[in-house]
């Protein structure tokens, strides 16, 4: 469109003085043909359709490179201070020896708080813990292992709970809390943030000697 | 409370009637105003000086509840699920590793008993011999007949009001006869709130102060559940006290002794029967915050 105009331009300055309302009247024309003929250029674009269209890309011939994640160490979220109308960080446990009645239990508390707008920050399981039932026959001394248990915990943290909520909330909760299942309301510590993770005895050691020999 | 508002609604009604002096108007309007606000503000601190001298008398009482101890029967829809999704799950499962302990042994004791045995060609199985599976599942059973599980449902603790083990799976509700007004008459325990302690202490002090003592109860929390608003009868009305107003505090009864006697003067009662004891208004409103899960 371009070298059209610019030769009515050119034309536009070597006749200037005639020409100059008919050439406006051709560049109004031509502007209107102009705008019609960009409008459609949006919709039909020719080259497009083109067999040769895209002819020289490559980029998509490359494996798609995913950004190489950094792991960082997991930060633990800050734990809410208790004011005087609502409670800070809570840990709600849920422990048991039946799995199935734990998770649900543990799940239904998860969607009541979801329903009344307390918010969840967290909601995670401790590892099991197995415990050995050992019994003492009556003839022997030794004793055998009889059966082994199972401490199955589930552990949903609320991040706030309003003070003028939580009779309500907690005599829900004991209501329906279910047989075979404890049920423990704390608040939450750095001490539970880390007993979540395992100990690295070695890295312990080492940062020990290291610092011995700085002292 | 309501003199504001009559004021508000006065003024433009003055200055419908008069629209012509407008400055007039305005000015009464604006005194009008003023002194409206001003008002407010002095019926304000009236309110704070009346918060201490309310007409109202406050009192604390607490609900305390017994969780149930057993799990509630099925009802009949209840059990035929329950059976038909215990017959799915068991129709689904695999097999534990005793019951293919169970199979192996069976399996091996009947090559055992048939004719062309030839013991060389078993694998190496030191202690499967000795104790067989099946052995095992007989000695649990004759421990499962040496126990006797107390009777879910007693009928004659359970006609008892009094006591805390009636109704071993629903939740209870303490209800003590106390003096009001100078009749006795089946409430949640109450006492007068004193100057100087919180609502809650009081609801502490009415479950201490109760006379068959020895309940260990958890607060659940610092606000009440519920109110009830009294007014004392006409008569007996004065310029101080026109009224009472009961704040209700929820507890849970964390361990009783049951050495104690029963008391005549409590009753521990399902939620359904607490209409037949309380009284209509104060059961409305009692009603709204036990739940009966």
């Amino acid at each position: 469109m371009n070298p059209v105009l610019r030769k009515l331009q050119a034309s536009l300055i070597q006749q200037p003085l005639f020409l100059n309302q008919a050439v406006s009247l051709c560049r109004a024309t031509l502007l209107m043909e102009h705008l019609t003929w960009g409008t459609a250029a949006i919709t039909t674009r020719q080259y497009k359709s083109m067999p040769t269209h895209g002819i020289g890309k490559w980029k998509h011939f490359l494996p798609k490179e995913v950004a190489k994640k950094k792991k960082d160490k997991h930060q633990m979220k800050q734990i809410v201070a208790a004011t005087n109308t609502a409670y800070g960080t809570l840990n709600v446990k849920v422990s048991g020896y039946d799995m199935t009645v734990v998770e649900h239990y543990s799940q239904y508390i998860h969607n009541l708080c979801n329903r009344f707008g307390i918010k969840v920050s967290e909601s995670y399981a401790l590892p099991t813990k197995s415990t050995e039932v050992m019994l003492m026959p009556e003839q022997g001394t030794k004793m055998y292992v009889d059966a082994v248990l199972k401490t199955h915990e589930r552990i949903v943290q609320l991040s706030s709970l309003n003070a003028s909520l939580s009779p309500v909330f907690i005599d829900i909760l004991l209501k329906n809390q279910p047989e075979g299942v404890q049920l423990s309301v704390k608040e939450h510590t750095e001490a539970d943030y880390h007993a979540r993770f395992k100990a690295r005895p070695e890295l312990e050691g080492l940062m020990a000697q290291m610092n011995q020999k700085d002292m | 409370m309501a003199a504001p508002c009559r004021r508000v609604v006065s003024r433009p009604v003055i200055q419908f009637l008069s629209s012509f002096s407008r400055t007039a108007v305005g000015k009464t309007g604006f005194r009008q105003f003023s002194s409206s606000s001003a008002c407010r503000v002095t019926l304000q601190t009236q309110d704070v000086m009346e918060r201490a001298t309310s007409p109202y008398s406050l009192v604390a009482a607490v609900c305390l509840q017994r969780l149930p101890v057993i799990s509630a029967d099925y009802k009949p829809i209840e059990q035929q699920f329950r059976d038909m999704m215990l017959q799915m799950e068991l129709e689904k499962s695999v097999l534990s590793d005793h019951e293919l302990r169970l199979l192996e042994d069976a399996e091996r004791l009947r090559r055992k008993l048939a004719d062309d045995y030839d013991s060389d060609e078993e694998g190496s199985h030191d202690d499967q011999e000795i104790v067989l599976a099946q052995d095992l599942e007989d000695s649990w059973e004759q421990k499962l007949k040496t126990f006797q599980p107390a009777p879910r449902v007693r009928d004659d603790l359970d006609k008892n009001l009094n006591s805390v083990e009636r109704c071993l799976a629903d939740s209870l509700v303490l209800l003590a006869e106390q003096q009001v007004g100078g009749e006795k008459i089946w409430l949640l325990p109450q006492t007068q709130w004193q100057e100087g302690e919180t609502l809650r202490q009081t609801a502490e002090r009415a479950l201490a102060s109760l006379p068959a003592a020895g309940f260990k109860a958890t607060f659940l929390g610092n606000a009440p559940c519920g109110v009830y608003k009294y007014k004392l009868p006409k008569a007996a009305r004065t310029e101080n006290s026109v009224g009472t107003k009961v704040f209700f505090f929820k507890a849970i009864l964390s361990d009783s002794s049951p050495s104690t006697a029963p008391n005549k003067s409590i009753m521990w009662l399902k939620k359904s029967e607490l209409e037949r004891y309380l009284k209509p208004a104060y059961f409305m409103k009692v009603n709204r915050f036990i739940l009966n899960l």
